[in-house]
């Protein structure tokens, strides 16, 4: 590069630096700034990484990403650009980058035990088709899976759901968000009766307080993280507390940290609850126009096998808790028990269970929680004074309290991923509902998300084992029934069995039940605790495991057959982000060698099965549904054929390819020079993408999910909608008069979700009234007391173990360990401790330590410093490193209603090597 | 350097009044112009050139370290025809031993 033409680019990279930031420049300036990347084209994309969604540019010149830029108009980071954003460019070209399919074989035969070879995509069709007959005829739809993700694509996730649920009539699709969202997500539902949050990020900018509850904003989403930087620092008032198990960067910020002992957040927010009631701060007008106390069952597991059959024999003293409880004082006290009654756990398969309980039971359930109890339980650092923590809570009660201030709860892994996660999110808004602080502008409890479409995929697609597209569910028999008319299915198609969630894919894997899986989009064998027992389950038992991806993961190294894919800018697709905004984006550069997008791979894989294979009598073990035999899907043949469908058409024909949506053509006027290598290789002249999207959000429209034309989110002066988006309006804040078209007008607020508005009434200990009451338009506050984790540390396994993430990498770092900045950054997961634990252990800062659990151990280098202060009794390993594979250690206990796995706490020793 | 070259477009926030120190301070720093400024809002656009990729993080992490500096952002980002990205730098799989309870399938441990 010639020294003209490198200080030219510094010019124009200085000016586009400045008017994304929207520093005053001069016409000359903004001149050069145009100048220097004359022959690059420039287009909007969106940020391949965390839930976020912030907005790109894009430049690309002879088919290869040159340079990226924050997008100055996106309203969700306004130019700006975390560590990882800013590499997105660089993900695509990994050294390691998988270009061709490649099968494990021997002597030229697929072999498990063989080695993986290069083949031909149609070789690779031929074996997962002639894998996935097999296991379809001994098993039936249950004996298949898919392993999904809240990094699929809107359409990636669209395709993969359909042709599961409507193709082969199987409900084993289960998305990663499963380990992220999905207490947020039950949370959501058992309260408002609909999915995702009610505000969205200009909360920050309207606040005054914000309480992050297990949420490392500082480094997990770095752009939200400036802006409320920026609020705090320009708005006096404004005041920050971090609530967290060990001191991170976000501590740096807050005005308030408390640091607390592991899933006592269950605690501490009935202290908020109880000091609302003591200090009369009830907003009752709200409260009894817009809500109604109801509570649950308490005796409802760890979401752990039922069985000992497969545990490790180190395993069996905490799986045998799963069905009997011995009840400690803490918990005993908040469930009105005694400390050391034993419990069996009855309502294990009812977790979700729930009734209205009057305000007097409300307060009588709260009672306990007072300071003394709760400091005693929750305060997290030995070194810390009960008297310092006592006055810590009391003023984060006087911050929720207090009438002149506005506040946001914000967070993500630290509630979901929790033996308790769906209460913990319920809990929270529990506190704002009783204040009447949500939603409105600055008032909001808001979930986060990890992933760049968790929810606009995972979510609102529904690619979940329960769900169906815009809230509607497999077991509900209207909701089926309107799935089935949208997608043109003869009544009954569809399966009302709820199909294995991701981590029951795992154990159905480890006990035979699911014979063939495909992994999309996700890295599951290094992301599902207890890993030990699913690498064994994939390389020893009799099963064929497809994996789809980018680069390979674990995953891929313990697969049968590996898939290469396309990458984000090397495909047409979209995301949903946290605050409900769907951003699109146009294919920019071609997939490397033989890479193909995930859609291509769904598509072009239907085309090799017959109705005739999928429609006719289909045994389903456990079915139990009016209308349906038991145990039987029945054959829907005859009726397709009525629906003028052949026992001979392709589930591609049937499923994609109809002619509603060959009415959507490629090319577009709306791709401009871009390509699209699916509808290529498909060999179609039809906008695959499009037509996908529009016939989704058929789901939506009118059905309080609107999205709008596909053709809006491609306008230049478009940065994505957040939906609802109706007479194409955005709504900002949802349930709230002023701004949401779905309120009933004159109601104020209206939290109009549908599911589960219909309750028995009962007391705290059970239902007393089975006669359902009608709560249409009102959020629910429930009380959920304080329930022990299932593992704590004892005298063999002494210390938590915590897991997470950092700021450099993301997930299992697939894409950002290909990152060499990223890498260098950050190059190991280190295992942060307290220097009194490391001492004791014999142990220094940079020696290698054992971490044990009952499970399994790994090696990693013990961290005393740095960004992370770990309390005494507690160590902090993150995740995204497969050489210090953590998931080895962790446990599989999940929240037994939303079937997400805790990654938060269990018990490890630590030990010198 | 040659071919394989990044640079970077940094936003630097500091307080108003600590402007023009905070620039003086930016110039001392390698590899570093300064080329916009708005004293009214404290910020501060620099245009970073890094000889090896690696020596990028470490030029931002400088610009963190200094006094007043509440945040640098990378806003812009340009690595044309950069070789080293493709140099690839993972370590290998986890070598640890195996144990009754750690049975680590032998494929991960070759």
């Amino acid at each position: 590069m010639t020294t003209t033409r490198r200080d030219f680019l510094k010019t124009s990279i200085a000016a586009a630096t400045a008017a994304t930031v929207g520093i005053p420049l001069s016409h000359t300036v903004r001149a050069q700034a145009a100048k220097a990347d004359g022959d690059w084209r420039w287009d909007k994309g969106v940020c391949r990484f965390c839930g976020v969604g912030c907005g790109i540019m894009l430049a690309t010149k002879n088919g290869r990403i040159v340079a990226t830029k924050g997008d100055p108009d996106a309203p969700v980071n306004r130019g700006l650009n975390c560590i990882k954003g800013y590499f997105n460019g660089k993900i695509l070209y990994g050294k390691d980058r998988l270009t061709q399919p490649l099968m494990r074989t021997q002597n030229g035969k697929f072999d498990k035990k063989g080695k993986f070879t290069p083949v031909t995509w149609e070789q690779a069709f031929d074996e997962m088709e002639r894998q996935l007959r097999k296991a379809h005829q001994e098993l039936g739809p249950t004996g298949m899976a898919i392993f999904g993700s809240g990094q699929y694509t809107i359409q990636e996730g669209y395709a993969s759901a359909k042709l599961m649920k409507a193709g082969f009539r199987s409900n084993n699709i289960d998305p990663n968000a499963r380990h992220c969202m999905a207490s947020a997500v039950a949370g959501f539902i058992q309260t408002f009766g609909i999915d995702e949050p009610a505000g969205n990020y200009d909360d920050i900018e309207h606040t005054d307080t914000m309480v992050l509850w297990g949420a490392n904003m500082a480094e997990m989403h770095p752009i939200l993280w400036s802006r409320i930087a920026d609020r705090r620092l320009s708005a006096e008032q404004t005041r920050v507390v971090n609530i967290t198990t060990f001191r991170n960067m976000s501590s740096d910020l807050a005005d308030l940290e408390i640091i607390i002992r592991p899933q006592s957040d269950l605690a501490l927010q009935n202290y908020i609850a109880r000091e609302i009631i003591q200090r009369e701060a009830v907003n009752w007008d709200f409260v009894e126009k817009h809500c109604v106390f109801a509570t649950g069952p308490y005796d409802i597991g760890a979401g752990m096998r039922a069985t000992g059959e497969f545990a490790f024999a180190s395993e069996q003293d905490i799986q045998a808790k799963e069905l009997v409880r011995t009840l400690d004082k803490f918990e005993a006290v908040g469930q009105r028990k005694r400390a050391g009654d034993t419990i069996k756990q009855q309502n294990r398969g009812a977790a979700g269970r729930h009734w209205t309980i009057s305000f007097e039971d409300f307060k009588k359930a709260v009672a306990p929680y007072d300071v003394d109890f709760v400091a005693e339980l929750a305060k997290g650092d030995a070194d810390e004074s009960i008297d310092q923590f006592k006055d810590k809570i009391k003023q984060l009660a006087d911050l929720y309290i207090d009438a002149n201030r506005k506040v946001v709860s914000f967070w993500t892994m630290g509630f979901n991923q929790h033996q308790r996660g769906t209460w913990v999110n319920e809990q929270t808004y529990m506190n704002h509902l009783l204040l009447g602080k949500q939603a409105t502008p600055g008032n909001s409890a808001f979930s986060l998300t990890g992933q760049p479409s968790a929810c606009g995929t995972a979510r609102e697609v529904g690619t979940f084992a329960h769900r169906l597209p815009a809230d509607m569910v497999v077991f509900n028999p209207k909701h089926r029934a309107r799935a089935e008319d949208l997608w043109k299915l003869p009544a009954q198609t569809l399966n009302p069995k709820v199909g294995s969630h991701i981590t029951k894919i795992m154990r159905d894997l480890e006990d035979g039940s699911v014979k063939w899986a495909w992994v999309q989009v996700c890295n599951p064998f290094q992301c599902t605790a207890n890993a030990n027992h699913w690498i064994k389950a994939a390389r020893e038992m009799d099963n064929f495991i497809i994996v789809s991806d980018a680069y390979p993961g674990i995953s891929a190294k313990v697969a049968d057959l590996i898939l290469p894919s396309a990458m984000i800018f090397e495909k047409w697709g979209g995301y949903g982000n946290a605050e409900r905004r769907t951003q699109l984006w146009r294919e920019q550069v071609p997939p490397p060698g033989q890479a193909r997008s995930d859609l291509w791979q769904v598509l072009e894989f239907s085309k090799r099965f017959k109705l005739k294979d999928v429609w006719g009598e289909q045994k389903i073990p456990g079915l139990k549904s009016k209308g349906f035999q038991d145990g039987v899907l029945p054959d829907v043949l005859a009726a397709a054929q009525r629906l003028g469908y052949s026992p001979e058409s392709t589930l591609y024909e049937v499923l994609f390819a109809s002619a509603e949506n060959k009415k959507h053509k490629w090319p577009d006027p709306l791709a401009k020079d871009h390509d699209n290598h699916t509808v290529k290789i498909l060999g179609e002249d039809w906008f695959v993408e499009k037509a996908l999207f529009e016939e989704y959000a058929a789901f939506g429209r009118g059905h309080m999910h609107d999205l709008a034309p596909f053709d809006v989110y491609y306008r230049d002066d478009v940065r994505g909608l957040k939906w609802p988006v109706v007479n194409g309006k955005e709504t900002q804040w949802r349930f709230n008069e002023k701004y949401d078209p779905y309120v009933k007008s004159g109601s104020g607020f209206d939290f109009y979700g549908p599911a589960l508005k219909a309750l028995p009434s009962g007391d705290l200990d059970g239902v007393t009234t089975a006669e359902k009451t009608a709560l249409a338009g009102k959020a629910k506050i429930f009380f959920r007391p304080y329930a022990a984790p299932v593992e704590e540390p004892d005298a063999t396994y002494d210390l938590w173990l915590t897991t997470g993430r950092v700021l450099e990498h993301w997930h299992s770092g697939t894409m950002t360990r290909r990152v060499p900045e990223l890498h260098r950054a950050v190059p190991t997961a280190l295992m942060y401790i307290h220097p009194a634990d490391a001492k004791a252990r014999g142990l220094k800062r940079k020696d290698v330590a054992w971490i044990e659990s009952r499970r399994g151990k790994i090696k990693a280098v013990v961290e005393t410093k740095g960004r992370n202060t770990m309390p005494k009794g507690s160590v902090f390993v993150p995740w995204f490193d497969e050489g210090v594979f953590i998931n080895k250690v962790t446990l599989d206990a999940t929240c037994p209603i939303s079937k997400q796995t805790d990654f938060k706490k269990c018990a490890v020793k630590v030990y010198k090597t | 350097m040659g071919e394989k070259m990044n640079l970077s477009g940094i936003l630097v926030l500091v307080p108003p009044k600590k402007t023009q120190s905070t620039i003086d301070l930016l110039r001392t720093l390698p590899g570093l112009q300064v080329h916009h400024q708005d004293p009214q809002t404290g910020r501060v656009v620099v245009v970073q050139e890094a000889e090896s990729t690696g020596a990028e993080i470490d030029g931002l992490k400088r610009i963190q370290a200094l006094p007043n500096v509440r945040s640098a952002a990378m806003v812009y980002h340009y690595f044309e025809d950069e070789d080293e990205i493709l140099a690839g730098t993972l370590p290998e799989l986890d070598k640890a031993e195996t144990s009754k309870n750690n049975r680590v399938p032998p494929f991960l441990v070759q």
